[in-house]
């Protein structure tokens, strides 16, 4: 097993490598000259230049590149050329905000996945599988800023059960963090719930069919103990990896959740970043959330092998 | 005992009423420091912070602020101002002549300042005595009070940016109503009230920003009462706003305009029949109706009805498809028009788009990201685009930079030797009627030789909780929070 994750790490670093390289060229192409967007309506170009300089932008670009790659080696991202912050400072801020408000949507996920992907598989073609499917069809369409919008007209204008936005740290009021962080989590976790319940279901149908599982039917053991202790677990794994896919799709969706809902996350300083063309901090984030993705179907795959262990020796 | 149990009542009872007032706005601020400071939405927040030399009513008059008079001599060369002596920034460093100084010499030399085309007429600042400053000029520049009464008339605490070097625009220190706290990007700035302010404490205790980009996401946060406050307001959300009894909704004239720029610098518009042709197809009340339900007014040039230089007898010119087809004279007419995104800017283009085809023109809508489309226009790379800008008190700042030669924000690559006199000649002239009068003739050929197409004058639009009381509307649409109160 250890040999087995050693091997995993180690062949990520030419990926890792790879990615730096793309992240930088990706910013590059965006199109708008940060100058430019920075100085905006007072653009004069005597202004325009200087800034340029100071910025660092009238370098080549691979120089500008091997600069950013040697400091990122030495975990320094640079600042925000908006006001000088330093990007760690500000992903160190923003990141556990968003993996809270993650971590919040994959709880409400999994408990709305779970029993309804074992509920769809085990009634499958009755009326109440044809319900789920539904609605996780209708899950799986909605979008995000649809339904965050819907999600605060019913709950905070309407009800006024919660605030319509913000975003207060857990341990400053757990109360109102709570509060405040349901509707993001509930708008973030609606979709990767319906995923998941369709990979369960299809899954565990697959499982139940199975020679074992027909075998512990035929020495009679009970219903209940055939579908929970053998099927299942054996059934989980592709929904494990399924699982781990999601949970990198998060970081993706919490862009437009953390906007509609106004939470100072990961996602909202991305957006923000791209609009003021602060190049820093759109690296840092996009290489940080590769990382975390990177972390994410690493833990993924060691949970994988543990779960099943004819994958250690492949 | 019993008085002083009155007084202890009464003493909690104000502690317990410490009024925050949140203000909904559409970006985040970026940069709070008056010398750096490029973004229209950076002046809310600088406004609170920072007082500035002289202020503008709601009529657009410069009214005395930091400086309680002033004084304009050797033909408009020198300015001479007398300032309050009774002012002290938030850290405690007095307000003097030296201030000023240091506050103009910074924004005019800071690397990276947006204040320098603003000032680049001045030739220096004198500290006559404590409380008189001079400004002498290379030449005379009438909108240079007008300027001061912006980002580049705000003084900072030369002993705070000293110290702070680049992070003063993360911990700014002026001397306005509300001194700053703390900011948060992406969710909050506070500000609470400067106890000392010299025209008196403010009534609300708190003010914070908070940003929401979204039009439909700040209503909504107006409607659940989790902000007081929110400009803009979509013009979609007005009559919703204006019909519910729980808000208050100002909307009034603005200072900018909004249009389509014509790249004249190619074909097909380096012809002037051309661009004339485009220019009448388009109906501006139908714009005003259909997109803004009326919130904005059709525009007759740069200059917004109720300004100075507005002209009285320029009305909004109406559409003619006829002579928009006589100057085409049958030849056909197919151009790509550039456009931010943007739900409001989708549908002016599709608009625009349904206008011009009633001519028999056919353009073709590109929408592209705003830095792009700054970029494109930059480098000329463009057939039309669509572009305003929010305005400036002084008609100067409304007209010089659009259609001088070789002007920052011309962005058709208009030149016109005639104009380029005509604009330099109305700055240096101190009567207002006079340059108005200038302005009126350089006009008469920009419109002839057509651009750029005025299409629309913004309006402020600002919505309030009832109760919010003490809000003025001043029509550079910042909002002046001094006087505000929340019942």
């Amino acid at each position: 097993m250890l040999v087995f994750a050693l091997r995993r790490l180690l062949s990520a670093i030419p990926t890792l490598l790879i990615v730096t390289l793309v992240v930088f060229a990706m910013v590059q192409l965006l199109p708008g000259d940060p100058a430019r967007l920075l100085l905006g309506e007072e653009a004069t170009p005597q202004a325009l230049a200087e800034l340029r300089r100071s910025l660092g932008l009238d370098r080549p670009l691979p120089e500008q590149y091997l600069r950013w790659l040697f400091d990122v080696l030495h975990f320094d991202f640079g600042a925000s050329v908006r006001d000088h912050t330093s990007v760690s400072s500000l992903i160190a801020e923003k990141l556990p905000t968003t993996m809270q408000l993650a971590g919040f949507a994959m709880l409400i996920a999994m408990l709305i996945a779970l029993p309804a992907g074992i509920l769809g598989a085990l009634k499958r073609g009755s009326w109440v599988d044809q319900v789920l499917t539904l609605f996780a069809l209708s899950g799986i369409s909605l979008p995000n800023f649809f339904l965050g919008i819907l999600l605060i007209y019913v709950f905070s204008i309407r009800l006024a059960w919660v605030p319509a936005s913000g975003y207060v740290g857990f341990f400053e009021d757990p109360v109102k963090n709570l509060l405040l962080l349901v509707l993001p989590a509930i708008t973030l976790g609606v979709h990767s719930a319906a995923v998941l319940a369709r990979y369960l279901r299809g899954s565990l149908i697959e499982t139940l069919f199975q020679d074992y599982v027909r075998t512990a039917h035929a020495k009679g053991v009970s219903g209940a103990r055939v579908t929970f202790r053998h099927a299942l677990r054996n059934a989980l794994i592709p929904v494990v990896t399924a699982f781990g896919l999601q949970l990198g799709g998060l970081l993706g969706g919490a862009v437009i959740t953390e906007q509609i809902f106004s939470v100072p996350g990961f996602g909202r300083l991305l957006v923000d970043a791209v609009y003021t063309r602060d190049l820093p901090v759109i690296q840092g984030v996009v290489l940080v959330s590769a990382v975390a993705v990177f972390l994410v179907s690493f833990a993924v795959d060691l949970l994988y092998a543990a779960l099943d262990p004819r994958i250690r020796y492949q | 005992m019993r008085k002083h149990a009155l007084l202890l009542t009464l003493a909690l009872m104000g502690a317990a009423a410490a009024q925050t007032v949140t203000v909904g706005l559409d970006a985040d601020p970026p940069r709070l420091d008056p010398a750096l400071s490029t973004a229209l939405v950076d002046r809310q927040v600088l406004n609170q912070i920072f007082d500035k030399l002289v202020d503008l009513d709601q009529n657009l008059k410069i009214v005395p602020a930091l400086a309680k008079s002033w004084k304009v001599t050797n033909g408009g060369l020198t300015y001479t101002f007398t300032l309050r002596t009774d002012v002290k920034f938030h850290d405690g460093t007095p307000f003097n002549a030296a201030a000023v100084k240091y506050t103009l010499e910074r924004n005019m030399t800071l690397e990276g300042s947006g204040r320098k085309n603003e000032l680049s007429s001045v030739k220096e600042v004198k500290v006559v005595n404590p409380s008189t400053v001079q400004i002498t000029l290379k030449q005379p520049y009438a909108p240079l009070l007008a300027v001061l009464s912006d980002r580049a008339g705000m003084i900072v605490s030369p002993t705070a940016a000293q110290k702070a070097g680049e992070n003063f625009q993360n911990a700014p220190v002026g001397a306005g109503a509300f001194e700053f706290v703390s900011r948060k990007r992406q969710d909050n700035i506070t500000l609470a009230a400067n106890p000392s302010y010299w025209d008196g404490k403010p009534k609300i205790d708190k003010l914070v920003y908070r940003p929401f980009p979204d039009g439909d996401v700040r209503a909504a946060n107006l409607l659940s009462g989790a902000v007081q406050v929110i400009t803009p307001i979509d013009p979609k959300d007005i009559s919703k706003l204006d019909k519910n009894a729980k808000f208050d909704v100002m909307n009034y004239p603005g200072l900018g305009f909004q249009g389509i720029w014509f790249n004249v610098t190619r074909a097909p518009f380096n012809s002037k029949a051309v661009r004339q042709a485009v220019a009448a197809t388009i109906d501006r009340e139908a714009v005003a109706k259909v997109v803004f339900y009326d919130t904005v007014v059709p525009a007759a040039g740069p200059f917004p009805p109720g300004t100075p230089a507005a002209s009285k007898t320029a009305q909004p010119p109406k559409a003619n498809v006829t002579f928009a087809r006589q100057k085409l004279a049958g030849k056909p007419l197919t151009f790509t028009m550039l456009t931010a995104p943007g739900s409001v800017n989708t549908q002016l283009a599709q608009l625009y788009q349904a206008m011009f085809a009633q001519a028999g023109i056919n353009a073709k809508i590109e929408q592209v990201e705003f830095g792009t489309l700054l970029d494109r226009a930059d480098r000329k790379d463009f057939d039309a685009l669509m572009l305003g800008w929010s305005g400036r008190p002084d008609p100067d700042g409304n007209i010089y930079d659009f259609f001088v030669t070789g002007g920052t924000n011309n962005q058709a690559g208009y030149s016109n030797k005639e104009v380029d006199a005509l604009l330099a000649r109305a700055r240096t002239q101190t009567n207002l009627s006079s340059r108005v009068a200038t302005y009126n003739v350089a006009l008469g050929k920009i419109r002839e030789d057509s651009p750029y197409i005025w299409v629309y004058h913004q309006s402020n639009l600002v919505a309030t909780v009832k109760g919010l009381t003490g809000l003025k509307p001043i029509p550079d649409g910042i909002v002046r929070f001094k006087d505000a109160d929340l019942k």
